[in-house]
């Protein structure tokens, strides 16, 4: 009843104004501020500490633990193959997301609130799930490869499952509903008529789409485009369950270091994690705003 | 004449490529969740093809796997409780953002968004070195207790229910309430008869995405959970670790079918396709 009564004190006087929005919004905003921003801070606080095998954790205020990432080929490989990963499947997302995404936007059929919560449903089965009918289809008795061997393709089966190859396919899988759901809530956002015109004025599909639709669409399209390649950096279970313990990226870098108890070490890792994710994203975002501003 | 023809021909191929491409897509985010329920039906427990037959078997022996069902009563306590505290407290911001002019407004629409941006990875390891400086200081037993691990969860309900309660709020015409008011009805009945049903959509949309992300959640709860203190999801990575067989398959089909359910019924009341 709180907000029954909130709702309608926008006439009053000031103060009593101010007190009820943060009756309102305080509990969330203390809550947010506790429990987010003051961890990240300590998290930035313990990357810079000393870890001593005997002790733990000793405090300092060092760099080594960043030095010693970029400076060990070790952790820089798996930086560069998280980058990698993450680079490639946000641009298949892309290339496979635009048509789905299109067809769905442009559907007005009843069907498509069908066809919506069939792309939503994987996003919330959870990426373990999706990753065991993965490892059903890439194992070495798997469906994949007995089909190749019958149908006379190879002789042999093909290791495919503990390979970046099979990560990759993993995260496209995992990645490109997001895509598509970004995409597709920015293509309804475009005036049909506007396609119209582009294909009465003598422009091919392609030609709309390069010249009309993807212009319009480029808030969007940027927006999905830095959501995936952040979902992609920040992979967890796909590369864990179909990489194996030899592949690594970035995600499972930080628990293992975690589960070492070696605490501010781990904590570099996730803050040069994170702090690249955003540098990458913003520079992208930049670069792209910068080709099309006409 | 026939270029027009050509035109149109080509619009209709084109329209063909995109309906196949886009089929293509579909196809293969559907496709790892096609072969896990094909695995659960094998007969025979290692999983090559082509199946030796098929049973229903391992479905049976679910109910007496006492890891995913401890994993599954884990999840839906907390996801239950951390949904019922998150819609507690994000319900009136939500309110606040939409309702109220102040200095700063963006600012905590961002701050109150910023969970669902933050990855899980980062979020887990960041709340986990929390928990240890606050047991430190209080001396309560916070690291892998119940109490550190809903608390986790809040922090995802949170956003969900900003988002989804805002988007609600947005598109409703405040001059109905004034409408009412000014036929009589007091501030109380308003809000009853008005504001309630406007918003409730979005709501009930809210505390169902909540409990949905809260349920599915893996990366950052790895940090949270203690000693025999292990979440669905979780117990099933855990599994998947070590091997893949049709009762794991079983389990996660059980999962699908939980998760599609709880999406139906939150499509009764909010169309997915309009929030998401």
């Amino acid at each position: 009843m709180a907000t029954a009564a909130a709702l309608h004190v926008s006439n009053d006087d000031n103060r009593s104004s101010i007190w009820s929005a943060s009756m309102l919004i305080g509990p969330a905003t203390v809550f947010v501020l506790v429990g987010l921003v003051v961890p990240l801070l300590i998290l930035l606080r313990y990357s810079l500490n000393r870890f001593e095998p005997r002790r733990m954790m000793v405090e300092a205020v060092s760099a080594e633990n960043y030095i010693r990432f970029f400076s060990d080929p070790f952790y820089t490989n798996i930086f560069w193959t998280t980058l990698r990963v993450a680079a490639l499947c946000t641009v298949v997302c892309l290339i496979m997301a635009m048509p789905l995404a299109y067809v769905l936007a442009r559907t007005q059929t009843r069907f498509k609130n069908l066809l919506i919560m069939i792309v939503v449903l994987p996003l919330f089965v959870g990426n373990a799930v999706r990753a065991a009918g993965w490892m059903t289809l890439f194992g070495a008795k798997g469906f994949l490869n007995v089909s190749l061997i019958q149908i006379g393709v190879i002789d042999q089966p093909m290791e495919i499952m503990y390979t970046e190859q099979a990560v990759i396919f993993g995260i496209i899988a995992v990645n490109l509903p997001y895509m598509v759901l970004t995409l597709q809530s920015v293509i309804e956002g475009v005036n049909r008529n506007v396609e119209e015109a582009a294909f009465s004025l003598g422009a091919g599909p392609f030609t709309m789409f390069r010249r009309v639709l993807m212009p319009l669409a480029l808030p969007g399209i940027l927006a999905g485009t830095i959501f995936t390649f952040i979902l992609g950096m920040n992979a967890y279970a796909t590369p864990v369950l179909l990489g194996g313990p030899k592949f690594k990226m970035m995600g499972p870098l930080v628990f293992g270091q975690f589960q070492l108890n070696n605490w501010p070490f781990g904590a570099a890792i996730a803050f040069i994690l994170m702090t690249a994710t955003l540098l990458l994203t913003a520079t992208a975002n930049i670069l792209v705003q910068r080709r099309y501003r006409r | 004449m026939s270029g027009g023809a050509a035109i149109l021909q080509s619009r209709r191929l084109g329209r063909l490529a995109l309906k196949g491409a886009a089929g293509f897509s579909l196809a293969y985010i559907l496709l790892p969740l096609f072969f896990v329920v094909w695995l659960s039906f094998f007969a025979q427990e290692i999983p090559s093809f082509p199946p030796e037959g098929y049973s229903v078997k391992w479905f049976q022996a679910v109910p007496g796997n006492t890891r995913f069902v401890q994993g599954f009563i884990l999840s839906l306590q907390v996801a239950v409780v951390a949904t019922i505290i998150g819609l507690a407290i994000g319900v009136p911001a939500a309110v606040c953002l939409v309702r109220k002019q102040f200095a700063g407004r963006e600012i905590l629409n961002s701050l109150l968004l910023l969970p669902l941006v933050v990855p899980g990875i980062v979020l887990g390891i960041a709340l986990y070195i929390f928990h240890v400086e606050a047991e430190i200081r209080t001396e309560w037993q916070i690291i892998g207790s119940m109490g550190g691990l809903i608390a986790g969860h809040v922090l995802i309900v949170i956003p969900w229910t900003v988002r989804l309660v805002t988007a609600s709020l947005v598109g409703m015409d405040r001059s109905v309430e004034e409408a009412a008011m000014s036929l009589g009805a007091d501030r109380l009945t308003t809000f009853r008869r008005i504001t309630v049903p406007a918003i409730l959509p979005g709501v009930v949309a809210a505390a169902l995405f909540g409990f949905i992300s809260s349920f599915g959640n893996l990366e950052m709860s790895l940090f949270l959970v203690g000693p025999g203190r292990t979440t669905l999801p979780i117990a099933i990575l855990q599994y998947l670790e070590w091997k893949i067989d049709p009762t794991i398959a079983a389990v996660s089909v059980l999962q699908i079918l939980f998760i599609g359910g709880a999406m139906l019924l939150t499509d009764r009341f909010v169309k997915i396709s309009r929030v998401v």
